[in-house]
């Protein structure tokens, strides 16, 4: 039924947008959404940015270059930070994934992928050439990805309480 | 939906999804006052219509990295506020379509004479006077350009449902616009 009625609207349709909303809906979005205090810390860019470098660094880091000499590294002091973050890494990425259960592969699940496979080839390197500087990278990386996870729970976290608020 | 082209605020967006306090109020002024009505219409209080926008703004915000640009920006905020204004709408009644009225009304092919000439005032007061379910159906699909089987979607009825309810709607807009 397209009638004179929906013809007067289309014709008027600005005319009926005219009431404002007061100074106070700006005022207390602006004070929930923080911009102020928003640090680099939480910045998720900042921490994907972060990856890029890191993978960079260790691509570096694997050129071959002349052997070093052996370092007195303590394998064991080693093991035990590494094992302490897998454990935190699996139980985030467990969370993770059951928030995102039903997703593809985004932007996060790719870098972490990625320093996921970068880790593997610095072990490698951490058998045929071990170096304070290799193992500074594993550890780097697992403190990155970690942060990554950290980053990826928090927003996730918080697009599921906006997610049941939209919900009609 | 309500603004020309798809990405023409893509620069702002970006700058707000790096925390730009200032990208975000420009965004805010573009929108607030069309989607404070689009509020205001579904639930007939300036005072739900100034909270729902607040919530629907702090929503969008915190969302900016799943707002992909399938659609203009202006759509995707309208659906938040939409919603936003249903459930609000629902917090004060129980049902926004009874029972008895879910049967559907054919469509009338004359075209509707009024007795006066259409205003802009006439017409928005006589929208205010229509009940929830019939304003809502009505506003959507007159004013923010919703088609049937979206409303369908936005408010839990069927096609149907939606289409005899904007016959009614009108039905009795035409009544109040008589009288």
């Amino acid at each position: 039924m397209k009638d004179h009625l929906d013809d007067f609207i289309g014709k008027n349709r600005a005319s009926f947008d005219d009431r404002e909303p007061s100074d106070k809906v700006w005022k207390n979005i602006e004070a929930s959404m923080n911009f102020g205090s928003r640090g680099w810390w939480n910045s998720v860019i900042l921490w994907r940015a972060a990856a890029v470098v890191f993978m960079a660094l260790s691509i570096y880091l694997m050129i071959p270059r002349q052997v070093p000499k052996p370092e007195d590294l303590s394998a064991s002091e080693f093991n035990d930070v590494e094992a302490f973050y897998f454990q935190e890494i699996s139980e985030k990425v467990e969370l993770i994934d059951g928030f995102q259960r039903n997703e593809g592969l985004n932007g996060f699940t790719q870098d972490f992928k990625q320093l996921e496979a970068m880790y593997e080839i610095l072990k490698e390197e951490m058998k045929a050439r071990p170096s304070q500087k290799v193992k500074d990278a594993l550890v780097l990386n697992l403190l990155v990805r970690i942060n990554l996870l950290n980053q990826q729970l928090s927003k996730l976290d918080k697009e599921d309480g906006e997610k049941s608020d939209d919900e009609v | 939906m309500d603004q020309p082209g798809l990405n023409i605020h893509d620069d702002l967006i970006a700058r707000c999804r790096t925390g730009d306090r200032d990208a975000h109020y420009r965004l805010y002024k573009l929108y607030s006052k069309a989607m404070f009505n689009v509020g205001y219409r579904i639930t007939k209080s300036e005072e739900d219509a100034e909270d729902v926008l607040q919530e629907a703004f702090i929503s969008a915000f915190r969302n900016l990295d799943n707002y992909r640009g399938d659609a203009t920006f202006g759509a995707w905020l309208k659906r938040i506020v939409v919603n936003k204004a249903i459930n609000a709408l629902n917090k004060r009644k129980h049902e926004l379509i009874p029972d008895v009225e879910q049967w559907d009304v054919a469509e009338e092919d004359s075209v509707t004479e009024y007795r006066e000439d259409l205003t802009v005032e006439r017409v928005k007061k006589a929208i205010e006077k229509l009940p929830d379910g019939y304003r809502t159906v009505l506003s959507l699909y007159l004013l923010e350009g919703y088609d049937h089987q979206e409303i369908g979607e936005i408010m839990g009825i069927s096609e149907s449902t939606s289409k005899s309810q904007l016959n009614r709607a009108k039905a009795r807009l035409k009544e109040i616009l008589d009288v």
